[in-house]
């Protein structure tokens, strides 16, 4: 059992920088990554942070893992653009007719004639990457800060302290909650469940159980820390002192500034020239 | 009256909702610059008495109390806990649960900032009480790098972080290894001796608890039966064999050699122990041939478990095994001892496929082990792992038995009788209907081991049964592992406490660094120092002061126990 939550082992820019900007850029990113409409640049968007999350040192297994989960995800979000959103591309790209990609065959069962459309297709891709966007910025920002850290920047950001300790407790307790589960499951497997010979339902059966003995075990646990705490004069008084006193920097400051100036750069763009808008200048290859 | 730190006068406790008071009518001081040792069985009340300290208990528990208790000068039901966390500091038993912080410095910090302590106070005292515990440079590190005695050492300099007048510690050493419960004992000594901190211990380490405490205080169902100088205390055999505690083996020794009408006195140190030893040899008392009884040989036939220059690499880079060669056969008692990380676990979780080879083979009754499912394998090797409570997962003691045989698809009425065998046999059955959480450790572990042997397993594996267990929990455990092994199974012990397993053990295999350092009779291994040091083992005290009867005598006297060391002195016929 380790109670280590995962943080990045590099130092990068992002461990140098405090909490506050951090939590800032991340704001910011979703908010233009929710603007903006267009394919192209929510690619080039995700791919940068995608560029950022292995530069700072996020475990790329992780990074994988995220990607394999969404999969079903970016398939149904493929299939119901390519398919079902025809009034709003045709609104977007002042088109009457959608070009046709394929169809399906009029003698199907309940979904013939429907046809997927390539507007379609690039409006998906457009949600597609706008949600890796906002999935992979929060890695970048959580796994490059101490969970210390994170207290006392929420603290400081006047996040009330009770809270921060909460929010904190929590991340810490994910890593734990998994290898509990681990155990859990080898302590089954050592009891003759042949997990290897079980179909797909059989397992999130055996998954399914492990709920009761988690909860059971997470609040024997959590009593546990609760006595640790009060041991340690802790008592969620908001009045107290810090060690780490999270100074802005001028990097601080800095990034701070860029994210405004890019984020009213990206608005101001997108309003007056449609820069980032779907169909819009930076698109206009793809139709 | 200055000199007080902790005043009980009459306490009583009762938990909320329970029936029998956790502690009754305790009347106790405990002075400025003592190092007060806690004993008691599992179950005595003892991390109720450190709560109580703190405010915990009734703070935070709710309940009745009676009497009062004063913390230099606080009464602990006036203040409140966080007050009382400056007089007081606690360490408790699990290295894991109570470090909170993401940083050494951030752990240290964090009860001097609850406490209000300035930024400039809390930057001085970090590298102050890390020096302390010899943990200096660690200040950026995060906890889960240290080791478990560098874990238990890191929450003793955060409760000494806040200066407190007094300092707990409740079995801190019951889940380290050898080498990390050194590690703390002698850091917590030298803090007494040194710097005249006043330390109130509870342990079931008997032999470190005689060597460093200076008063002992025996708590038995809440009362504090029995209160005095560690001589006073571990010489007192009856006493400790009544309350189910562990005497230290020196004491066990001379009691006995004392119970055949020979003169002597009953010491409670390894030294003193050896002194007597000396002047009893130089005074001429006769000994005789102790009568051993022989080692059995099994390597008939073909292995049950064969391994072959097995090597195991982890994920993370750790080399854990190196090329380690190893024959178990059926009917064997093998304890397999060293140090945290010497790969022991690593070694027995192969036989089970838990952890598959990175080179070399793993044969199992005469098949490789890749071509064997963990379910497969766990039907003919019962693995009992370290925790019991991980190991639970049903609500009820009845299900937690049968869910193995479910799985084995027995039929339901084979599945009926199997359970009530098992339960029966390890005398569970009242209990079927209970949620197996919420028995006492003790039985917990034995519903664990009652659900592995429903399977009928050919060999159990017990990995660090005794941990956390009392004297009596332990030795119940081990003569199961007995009964088993009588019955002709094969039977892998991994343990740290060497002092238990001579009455049960046969062979022993030392393990180093991923090596095999020894692999001998247990008569052989326990005298092996010199191996056994380099892995950072102690034999038990019985083991040392036979070398040093031996070096006395110039014969070889190679005794396991206190009992067979006892046997060598003749009955001083009668006169005293």
């Amino acid at each position: 059992m380790s109670m280590k939550f995962q943080t990045v082992e590099r130092d990068s820019i992002f461990t140098r920088l405090d909490f506050r900007p951090k939590i800032y850029m991340m704001l910011v990113l979703t908010v233009v990554a929710l603007i903006w409409e267009s394919p192209v640049v929510q690619l080039a968007l995700a791919f940068l942070i995608l560029i950022a999350c292995f530069f700072s040192g996020v475990k790329m297994k992780f990074i994988r893992t995220i990607l394999l989960i969404m999969i079903p995800f970016y398939l149904l979000l493929l299939i119901t653009h390519g398919f079902f959103n025809i009034s709003q591309v045709q609104s977007l790209t002042g088109k009457t007719e959608l070009t046709n990609l394929f169809s399906i065959p009029e003698n199907w069962w309940l979904i013939g004639g429907l046809s997927f459309s390539l507007e379609g297709f690039w409006y998906g891709i457009n949600t597609i990457f706008k949600t890796l966007t906002i999935v992979l910025v929060v890695p970048l920002v959580i796994f490059t800060t101490d969970l210390d850290n994170i207290i006392v920047g929420m603290v400081r950001a006047r996040v009330p302290y009770k809270l921060a300790f909460i929010f904190s407790a929590t991340l810490r307790f994910f890593p734990l909650l998994f290898s509990e589960i681990g155990n859990i499951i080898q302590a089954q497997r050592l009891r003759g469940l042949a997990m290897e010979k079980m179909n797909i339902i059989q397992r999130v059966s055996v998954y399914a159980k492990v709920a009761v003995p988690l909860i059971l075990g997470a609040m024997v646990q959590s009593q546990q820390l609760e006595i640790v705490l009060q041991s340690k004069a802790f008592s969620g008084d908001p009045d107290r002192t810090y060690l780490h006193e999270s100074i802005l920097s001028r990097l601080d400051y800095a990034v701070l500034i860029f994210f405004t100036v890019f984020l009213i750069a990206a608005f101001v763009s997108w309003a007056v020239w449609g820069f980032g808008a779907f169909a819009g200048p930076t698109d206009h290859f793809l139709f | 009256m200055s000199d007080i730190i902790a005043c009980l006068e009459n306490v009583s406790y009762q938990y909320p909702r329970s029936i029998e008071p956790v502690l009754s009518e305790i009347n106790l001081s405990i002075q400025k610059g003592e190092f007060f040792g806690l004993i008691g069985p599992t179950g005595a009340g003892k991390t109720t008495f450190c709560c109580a300290l703190n405010g915990i208990v009734p703070q935070f528990y709710g309940g009745r109390f009676f009497g009062k208790i004063e913390i230099a000068g606080l009464d602990t039901l006036e203040h409140p806990i966080s007050v009382l966390a400056k007089h007081v500091g606690q360490v408790f038993e699990d290295p894991e649960t109570q470090l909170i912080a993401t940083s050494v410095e951030n752990e240290i910090a964090f009860a001097l900032e609850n406490l209000k302590v300035p930024r400039e106070e809390i930057i001085r005292r970090i590298p102050r009480v890390l020096e302390m515990v010899r943990l200096e440079g660690t200040e950026k590190k995060h906890p889960a790098e240290l080791s478990g005695g560098q874990k238990q050492r890191l929450a003793i300099a955060a409760a000494l972080a806040a200066q407190p007048d007094l300092l707990i510690l409740d079995e801190p050493t019951s889940q380290l290894d050898p080498v990390g419960a050194d590690e703390v004992f002698s850091t917590v000594s030298e803090l007494n001796k040194e710097l005249g901190m006043t330390i109130l211990m509870c342990s079931h380490a008997s032999e470190e608890m005689a060597e460093y405490a200076t008063r002992i205080g025996l708590l038995s169902n809440g009362s504090l039966l029995s209160v005095g100088t560690p001589e006073e205390i571990y010489a007192d055999i009856p006493l400790l064999i009544n309350n189910n505690l562990r005497v230290p083996q020196v004491a066990s020794t001379f009691y006995s050699i004392k119970q055949k009408n020979i003169p002597v006195s009953i010491p409670v140190r390894l030294e003193e122990g050896k002194k007597v030893l000396t002047e009893l040899i130089t005074k001429k008392t006769q000994l005789t041939t102790p009568d051993l009884k022989d080692e059995l040989v099994h390597k008939e036939g073909q292995p049950l478990i064969q391994i072959k220059d097995l090597e195991h690499t982890y994920p993370d880079g750790t080399k854990a095994l190196h090329g380690v060669s190893l024959d178990i056969h059926t009917g064997e008692y093998l304890l397999v001892i060293g140090q945290n990380g010497a790969g022991k676990s690593t070694l027995v979780k192969h036989f089970l496929n838990l952890l598959k080879p990175t080179s070399g083979t793993v044969v199992i009754n005469g098949i490789d082990s890749k071509k064997l499912t963990v379910s497969a394998l766990a039907a003919n090797i019962g693995y009992i792992a370290q925790n019991p409570d991980n190991q639970i997962f049903n609500m009820t003691v009845w299900d937690e038995v049968s869910f193995a045989l479910k799985n084995l698809k027995f039929s339901k009425q084979e599945i009926e009788t199997r359970t009530e065998e098992s339960l029966k046999s390890m005398g569970l059955y009242e209990y079927k209907d209970r949620h197996p959480l919420s028995l006492p450790k003790g039985d917990r572990a034995r519903v664990v081991i009652a659900a592995i042997l429903a399977m009928e397993p050919d060999t159990i594996i017990f990995d660090e049964p005794t941990t956390g267990q009392d004297f009596r929990g332990a030795h119940y455990i081990l003569d199961i592992s007995r009964k088993l092994h009588e019955m002709g199974k094969t039977v892998v012990v991994i343990t740290h406490h060497l002092y238990l397993m001579p009455d049960y053990a046969e062979r022993v295999i030392v393990m180093g660094k991923g090596t095999i350092l020894l692999d001998a009779p247990i008569r052989q291994a326990y005298f092996d120092t010199e191996k056994l040091n380099s892995t950072y083992l102690t034999p038990p005290q019985a083991v040392l002061l036979s070398i040093k009867l031996s070096e006395l005598t110039g014969e070889a006297y190679c005794l396991l126990t206190p009992a067979e060391l006892a046997s060598v002195f003749t009955t001083n016929g009668g006169a005293a």
